[in-house]
């Protein structure tokens, strides 16, 4: 049986400091999102460069980022890198297990996005005169990042949702972290992390909503 | 007819008893006592070579379970999950180090203190910090939810300087420590000591003892069972009465003499 007495002004009491955690949740988001797909970009470059040994570079990156869970890959850049004498804050470490996961995801987003564009759109190309990162950069990518982008803002808020797994690297000032921390000196368990899912939902529904009419406006023909 | 309603009231006074049933009365007719233990902090609770749960919280758990004439089962938690596996009901009672915080006490039930922890300050060879004072400005940290995290926390923001890390559990805090990441830590005496002797954390040594007052900690349930709590403060009492609190001691910590868990001048 569930025996709990909810106390909620309690707990709205610490509201504040949640939002202020929400606020570094969707910076370290946005910050991830940012460098993921510069990788992510840069990853689908070396997939069709036709050099071998970039290609095996991206495509191991891409397997490890999709097959192993985002709590390993976030634990492994503090504590992995930290064995080789490497220490980065907790933020960092945050930011850049995001990162890495979502730049091997949307590499994958890429590459299906690149089997929907023609061919012959890359040949009209370079017979118009471009070379060939001219092309890519001027004709596919532009395509290519149109076709993915509800993909893309699906990553987004995965990386929003994965904040949370911050807490294994001792991050505290995120969403999550002020939570668990408002746990421990007050008990009131239910409560604030029912609060905290309300945020959490609140922020995904503005991104996916807001993603959705910027789509609207910039793809229209 | 009088007969009739004497009937009656004696069928309605025996199906009301079951209704009456607390705590206590569910786990000495379910015949199993689950406690919830924090099995990563050793010597309190930790695993054996063949991932048996052993420790002092492990035994007081089977020594409660004893008394009550019941099995015990340990449930191993984490410090941030002890009250959610209290209140869905998973676990009876937390036998977990619980610090005694006014703050807890509004949520759940609290006996009297069943052991107190001293304090010590480890810290990375690296830092060359030597005492409490040391700390002040550094990168330090502690197991999330514990109550000498909640003292450095504090700590670190009347310094104004430094930061606060707090890791998921006692492994993570002491790996940050011997790799560096952390210059110092904030940790019971008895898991210091336990876990520098194992070697496992290479570069970490005991430098002081923390200046903070006594870490008494509790045996936990909900806050409604009076009738458990009742019993669990007779037990602890007896358990310091015949001496099994001492011989715990000795088993699990060492040699000398386990904290007075009474405070001079005041009743409980």
């Amino acid at each position: 049986m569930f025996n709990y007495n909810f106390r909620w002004n309690q707990a709205l009491n610490s509201l504040p400091q949640m939002l202020e955690g929400a606020l570094v949740t969707m910076e370290i988001a946005i910050l991830s999102m940012v460098i993921g797909i510069i990788v992510a970009i840069l990853l689908t470059v070396c997939r069709i460069s036709g050099y071998r040994s970039l290609s095996a570079i991206a495509t191991t990156w891409v397997e490890i980022a999709r097959n192993t869970p985002a709590l390993f890959q976030i634990y492994m850049v503090h504590f992995g890198l930290g064995s080789f004498g490497i220490h980065l804050s907790p933020y960092i470490s945050l930011l850049l297990g995001i990162a890495f996961n979502n730049a091997g995801y949307l590499a994958e987003n890429y590459r299906g996005a690149l089997k929907a564009i023609p061919d012959t759109q890359t040949r009209s190309a370079r017979s118009l005169g471009m070379s060939a990162p001219q092309a890519f950069v001027h004709v596919v990518m532009p395509q290519m990042l149109r076709i993915s982008f509800l993909p893309m803002t699906n990553q987004m808020v995965w990386a929003i949702l994965m904040t949370s797994l911050g807490a294994v690297v001792a991050m505290n000032t995120d969403l999550y972290g002020v939570t668990s921390a408002l746990n421990a000196l007050t008990f009131r368990t239910f409560e604030l992390f029912a609060i905290a899912a309300v945020i959490f939902y609140v922020i995904t529904k503005v991104i996916t909503l807001s993603a959705r009419l910027l789509a609207a406006r910039m793809f229209r023909y | 007819m009088k007969s009739s309603i004497l009937a009656a009231g004696l069928v309605a006074a025996t199906c009301a008893t079951p209704a009456m049933a607390d705590k206590l009365d569910d786990i000495i007719s379910a015949g199993v006592l689950r406690c919830a233990v924090v099995l990563d902090f050793p010597p309190m609770g930790s695993r054996d070579a063949d991932n048996n749960p052993i420790g002092f919280d492990v035994d007081y758990c089977n020594d409660l379970a004893a008394a009550l004439g019941v099995t015990a089962e340990v449930v191993e938690t984490t410090f941030p999950e002890r009250i959610p596996s209290l209140m869905s009901g998973s676990v009876d009672v937390v036998v977990g180090s619980t610090s005694d915080t006014l703050e807890r006490a509004k949520t759940v039930g609290m006996t009297m203190p069943y052991y107190a922890f001293e304090n010590a300050v480890v810290v990375s060879e690296k830092s060359g910090i030597t005492d409490e004072a040391g700390m002040q400005g550094k990168t330090v940290g502690a197991t999330a939810g514990t109550y000498e995290a909640i003292w450095l926390e504090e700590k670190v923001k009347e310094w104004g300087a430094g930061e606060f890390r707090p890791y998921q559990n006692q492994a993570d805090v002491f790996l940050a420590l011997s790799q560096g990441q952390l210059d110092a830590t904030v940790s019971t005496m008895e898991v210091a000591q336990a876990n520098v002797k194992t070697g496992n954390f290479p570069g970490i040594s005991i430098v002081a003892k923390a200046d903070m007052v006594p870490d008494y900690v509790a045996l936990v349930t909900l806050r409604e069972e009076y009738g458990l709590l009742n019993f669990m403060n007779l037990f602890i009492n007896q358990q310091v009465r015949t001496g099994r609190y001492a011989e715990l001691y000795t088993k699990w910590v060492g040699e000398g003499e386990p904290a007075n868990l009474t405070i001079p001048g005041v009743y409980r």
